[in-house]
C-alpha cells in the first residue's frame, strides 16, 4: 500500500509528525536507523535505572513512543533502516541490512533526520580519548559505561552542562566545563528567557549539580590543543576574544584522560540536498539549510522538512514542527479542511513563536566565530578518514581549489567513509577564512547516494515493486 | 599565436599540455571548478577490449536490448567491433601513457597511477556470450593482437574472488588503467608550469567572429582573444560549435559509477568486465563499478534502479563484494558520436577552429594520440596517425541521426 506520508527519522519531529498525521487518518511509515524510536535526545535507556527518577527526555520519549504504538494500525515503523538514495524527488530507496532495498513512492515525505555534532579540528583532536559530548552521553546514559576516569567537557552550547551534570550523576569525575561563549550572554538569556522557563529550570538544575560536585565552568575559553602519548593526557585551553581568537599567553593545562568536545550541532542536510531541495547558507546556524515556507514545505513538491535537520532549534521546536508537518500533510491530502487546519495549527504556531526568540538567542550566543578556524597547524589532520593535513589542503587552496569538489580531487579530502560530513562544515569555514569570502561562497559538500556507507549487498538486492493504491 | 582551449576534461587538458610543452601560448577555459570534469570515467585504458566492444560497449548494448546479451555477430544485433583502424588508433594512443606519466610527474609532481600488468578480463557467463566472444576473437585475428582465452580454472586462479559460475574469460594483457582525475589535474598543473593560463569556473557565453574566422571567446568573466580555438567541451561541444554557426553531432551519454571503501590492494588482480558492469580496483584501494550508458540528455541524476543494477552485477561477478561498503556513486556525461569515432581536427567552414571531442567510452585511452593529432593539425606538422576518419567533415552531406532517450 502506498504511504500517505513517509517520515525519515524517528526523533522528536518524526514521532510527532506520525502521531499527528495518523490521528487524521494518514498511513505513515517512519524509517529510522536505530532499533528504537527517539533519536539522539529521546533515546530510550538500555537498562532501567534502579529507583532513580528517569531524565525528562527519557520520560518524554516514552510518552511519544506509547502514542506511536497506539496508532500502530496506521504507523509502520522500519527500524534499523536507512534511506540511502532519492531519485526524481519522490522515489526513496530504503535499505536494511540482511533484507536489502525497497523503493518507496509515498504521496508526501517529511525529512526529519536530526543533527550531529560539530567539531572543528585542532592539534591533537584525533588522539584516542577525544570524543564528542554526544558519544559520551550514549556511553554513559544508555550503556552505563563511563567515558573515562577524568573528563574535560568543552565547546559551546547548552548541551555541555547537561551532559556534564549527567556524567557527574553517574559518578564520573568531571574536571571542568570549557564554554567558548561568555557568561554575561547566558545571564542575559536567563533574564530574557522567562517564557521558556522550563528550559531555564533544567539549565539551573544542571549548573547546581555541577556546583555541588565542585566542577568549575569556565566561560570565554576554548581548547587549543590536546597532547598525550597513545591517548589524550593533557588538554590546553586559553581565553578568547569576541571573535574566539585565543590568547595563547593565558593558556592553562588540564590533566585528563578524556576530552568531550563539540561546538553545537550541524543539521543532517544531505537528504534535502539529494532530493534537490533549494538550500541556503544560514550563518547564524553555521550550516546549509533547506529553504522552507511557513507550512514547512521545501522547494521540492511533496517534501516537508522539520526539526533539527532543517535548522537546529532543539527538541521542543522539533516536536512542534513535526506536529505541524503532520497537520500540513493531512490538509494536503484532504483529511482536514482549511478551517479545521487553521484552527488546529494556531496553538502550534503560537508555541513555535514562543520558543523562537529563546532558540534564536541561544544560537546567537553559540554562533561559531572565525577564531575557531585558527587553531590548526600544517600537521593537523583535517580529514580524519583520509588523514589529509591542513598543510595539504592549504597548498591545494593556493592552487585554485576553492570548492569541495576541487579540494577533494587534489587532496582526497572528504573521500573517505564519512564522505565529508564530518570535515566539510569546518573546512568550508577555513577555506572562506583563508579566501576572505563568505562561507556561502565556498558551497556545501555534494552528497550522493548512498547518503551513508552501506554494504553493497544492501543495494544489490532486487527491489520489490511497490503496490499501487488504486 | 594565442590558442584558447574550451573544456578542462581529459582531452582538453591533454591538448593544453601537449601544446604548452611545444611552447604555444594556451589558455584553458573550463566552466567548472577543478575536479569536476571527466567524472564519467573510471580510467580504464582498454584499447583492444573497448574497440571490440567488451568494455563499456557490451554493457551499452545489453542495456539497449534490456536483458542478457542474446546476440551473435552473424545477425548483427550485438555490439559490433568498431573498424580495425579504431583499434589500431587506441593501441597506438595507449603506447603514449608510460612516457606521458613520467613527463607529468616531472612537471607537476603528480603520479597519475598508470598501471601495467593488470590487464582486462572479460568474464563469460553463458553459452550465448561464449558464441559471441568467439566470433569476436575470429574477427580479431589473435595472431597479431594481445589477447588470450582463459578457461574457468585459469580465470579463478588469477582472480580467486571471481564467481565459479562462469565459462572462462577473454584476457587482454595490454589493457590497463590510470586515474583519470589525476591525469586531468597533472596536465593542468604541468601546463601552467609551462606557461599556460588556466581559467576555471568560467562559462563561455558567445564566440566573436570575423567572417569565417574565430577571433575570441566571450565568457562570464570577460573576453579572451584567440587566433585558434579548440573545442574540447565534451558532452557540451555541440552547443559550443553552434555558437559559431556550425554543427557537430555530439550528444551526452550518461554514465554512473559506484565506489566502495578502500579495500586491501590486489583484492582484484585484473580490470574486470561482464555484460552487467565493469569492476576495477584503483590504486588507493577503492573498487569502482560502472557504468551505465544512457542517452538521456544532460540530466546527471543517478536513478536508483541503475545503482541497484550495477551493485547486483558486481555481486554476481564477485560474490564477496556483497560485504564491501559502498560509500559513493556519481554520474557524468560522455560525449557520444553516431559512429562512436571521436571528432578531431579542422573543419572546412572555420579555418582557425579545431575539434577535440567525441571521446565517448574511449576518451581517456584516446586522449594522448587525439591531442597529438589536434596539435599537429594546429601547428601544420605531419600527422602522427591517419586521422582522416576522425574529421568532422565525414558527417557532411549525410543525414545524421542523433539518438534520443
Amino acid at each position: 500500500m502506498t504511504d500517505d506520508l513517509l517520515i525519515i527519522g524517528g526523533g522528536p519531529a518524526g514521532m510527532s509528525a506520525a502521531i499527528e498525521a495518523a490521528t487524521h487518518g494518514l498511513v505513515c511509515t517512519i524509517v529510522d536507523e536505530s532499533a528504537a524510536l527517539g533519536g539522539q535526545i529521546y533515546r530510550p535507556l538500555a537498562v532501567k535505572p534502579n529507583g532513580q527518577t528517569p531524565a525528562a527526555t527519557v520520560v518524554r520519549g516514552d510518552e511519544l513512543r506509547d502514542q506511536v504504538q497506539q496508532l500502530s494500525q496506521l504507523i509502520n515503523i522500519r527500524s534499523e533502516s536507512v534511506v540511502w538514495g532519492i531519485s526524481k524527488g519522490n522515489k526513496f530507496a530504503v535499505g536494511k541490512e540482511g533484507e536489502g532495498t525497497e523503493i518507496l513512492e509515498p504521496k508526501l515525505t517529511l525529512l526529519a533526520p536530526g543533527a550531529y555534532e560539530f567539531v572543528p579540528p585542532f592539534p591533537g583532536w584525533t588522539l584516542p580519548g577525544v570524543m564528542t559530548p554526544g558519544a559520551a552521553q550514549i556511553l554513559s546514559k544508555t550503556m552505563n559505561i563511563s567515558p573515562g576516569k577524568r573528563v574535560l567537557i568543552a565547546g559551546t552550547g547548552p548541551l555541555l552542562i547537561v551532559i556534564a551534570s549527567q556524567l557527574v550523576s553517574n559518578g564520573v569525575e568531571v574536571a571542568g566545563v570549557i564554554e567558548a561563549s561568555r557568561q554575561p550572554d547566558w545571564l542575559r538569556l536567563a533574564i530574557r528567557g522567562y517564557r521558556s522557563w522550563g528550559l531555564l529550570r533544567e539549565g539551573a538544575r544542571c549548573l547546581n549539580t555541577l556546583r555541588k560536585a565542585g566542577v568549575p565552568v569556565h566561560y570565554g575559553r576554548v581548547v587549543t590543543r590536546a597532547e598525550g602519548k597513545d591517548f589524550v593526557q593533557r588538554v590546553y585551553h586559553a581565553p578568547v576574544n569576541a571573535d574566539w581568537y585565543p590568547d595563547f599567553s593565558g593558556e592553562q593545562i588540564e590533566s585528563v584522560d578524556t576530552l568531550c568536545i563539540g561546538y553545537g550541532l550541524q543539521p543532517r542536510n544531505y537528504l534535502a540536498q539529494l532530493a534537490g531541495c533549494e538550500m541556503q547558507y544560514v550563518d547564524a546556524r553555521n550550516s546549509w539549510l533547506p529553504v522552507r515556507d511557513r507550512d514547512l514545505w521545501t522547494s521540492q513538491p511533496g517534501i516537508l522538512a522539520a526539526g533539527d535537520g532543517a535548522g537546529v532549534a532543539g527538541a521542543m521546536t522539533a516536536e512542534s514542527e513535526g506536529q505541524l508537518a503532520g497537520l500540513v500533510a493531512a490538509n494536503k491530502l484532504g483529511k482536514i479542511d482549511e478551517s479545521a487546519f487553521d484552527r488546529l495549527r494556531a496553538p502550534i504556531d503560537a508555541k513555535l513563536s514562543r520558543l523562537a526568540p529563546f532558540q534564536k538567542a541561544i544560537a546567537d550566543i553559540c554562533r561559531i566565530r572565525p577564531g575557531l578556524s585558527s587553531l590548526v597547524d600544517d600537521d593537523t589532520i583535517v580529514c580524519r578518514c583520509e588523514e589529509v593535513t591542513w598543510g595539504e589542503v592549504n597548498a591545494a587552496i593556493d592552487h585554485g581549489g576553492t570548492t569541495f569538489r576541487s579540494l577533494k580531487v587534489m587532496t582526497r579530502l572528504g573521500m573517505g567513509m564519512c564522505q565529508a560530513r564530518f570535515c566539510w562544515p569546518a573546512m568550508s569555514r577555513m577555506v572562506a577564512s583563508k579566501k576572505n569570502c563568505p562561507v556561502a561562497d565556498v558551497g556545501p559538500a555534494r552528497p550522493q547516494a548512498p547518503i551513508r556507507p552501506v554494504p553493497l549487498g544492501l543495494i544489490a538486492s532486487i527491489p520489490k515493486v511497490p503496490e499501487t493504491c488504486e | 599565436m594565442n590558442i584558447v582551449v574550451v573544456g578542462g576534461g581529459a582531452i582538453g587538458s591533454v591538448v593544453t599540455y601537449v601544446l604548452s610543452s611545444r611552447g604555444c601560448k594556451v589558455t584553458l577555459i573550463d566552466k567548472d571548478f577543478p575536479g569536476k570534469a571527466t567524472s564519467a570515467s573510471a580510467g580504464g585504458l582498454w584499447p583492444v577490449g573497448e574497440a571490440i566492444g567488451l568494455g563499456c560497449g557490451v554493457i551499452f548494448h545489453a542495456s539497449q536490448k534490456s536483458g542478457s546479451i542474446d546476440i551473435s555477430v552473424a545477425d548483427s544485433s550485438g555490439p559490433q567491433p568498431l573498424p580495425r583502424i579504431f583499434m589500431d588508433f587506441l593501441v597506438e594512443s595507449n603506447r603514449y601513457f608510460p612516457k606521458l606519466t613520467e613527463e607529468l610527474e616531472h612537471h607537476s609532481g603528480i603520479h597519475i597511477e598508470t598501471e601495467t600488468g593488470t590487464g582486462l578480463l572479460y568474464v563469460i557467463y553463458d553459452e550465448n556470450e561464449r558464441r559471441y566472444t568467439q566470433s569476436l576473437l575470429d574477427w580479431l585475428d589473435s595472431s597479431d593482437t594481445d589477447v588470450e582465452e582463459w578457461s574457468p580454472a585459469q580465470v579463478n586462479e588469477r582472480e580467486p574472488l571471481l564467481t565459479r559460475d562462469q565459462l572462462g574469460g577473454i584476457y587482454f594483457p595490454g589493457d590497463n588503467q590510470v586515474n583519470p582525475m589525476l591525469l586531468v589535474d597533472a596536465c593542468i598543473r604541468a601546463s601552467t608550469k609551462l606557461g599556460a593560463e588556466y581559467v576555471p569556473n568560467t562559462e563561455v557565453t558567445g564566440i566573436t567572429m570575423a567572417g569565417d574566422l574565430v577571433t575570441g571567446v566571450d565568457t562570464d568573466r570577460g573576453h579572451f582573444q584567440c587566433d585558434v580555438l579548440v573545442n574540447a567541451a565534451g558532452a557540451w561541444s555541440a552547443k559550443l560549435a553552434q555558437m559559431m554557426g556550425i554543427n557537430i553531432p555530439v550528444f551526452p551519454v550518461r554514465g554512473q559509477i559506484l565506489c566502495t571503501e578502500a579495500l586491501r590492494n590486489q583484492t582484484l588482480n585484473c580490470n574486470l568486465s561482464t555484460s552487467d558492469c565493469y569492476i576495477l580496483q584503483k590504486a588507493h584501494g577503492e573498487i569502482l563499478i560502472g557504468s551505465t550508458t544512457e542517452i538521456n540528455g544532460f540530466d546527471v541524476e543517478v536513478p536508483l534502479e541503475n545503482l541497484i543494477g550495477l551493485a547486483a552485477g558486481a555481486k554476481r561477478a564477485i560474490p564477496a563484494l556483497e560485504y564491501a561498503t559502498v560509500k559513493r556513486s556519481w554520474s557524468g556525461l560522455r560525449p557520444g558520436t553516431p559512429d562512436e569515432f571521436p571528432i578531431l581536427g579542422p573543419m572546412d567552414a572555420r579555418p582557425n577552429y579545431f575539434n577535440a571531442t567525441g571521446g565517448f567510452r574511449t576518451g581517456i585511452v584516446a586522449a594522448p594520440l587525439s591531442a597529438e593529432i589536434v596539435a599537429a593539425h594546429i601547428l601544420g606538422e605531419p600527422q602522427p596517425f591517419d586521422s582522416e576518419p576522425f574529421l568532422a567533415d565525414r558527417f557532411k552531406n549525410i543525414e545524421v541521426n542523433i539518438p534520443t532517450s
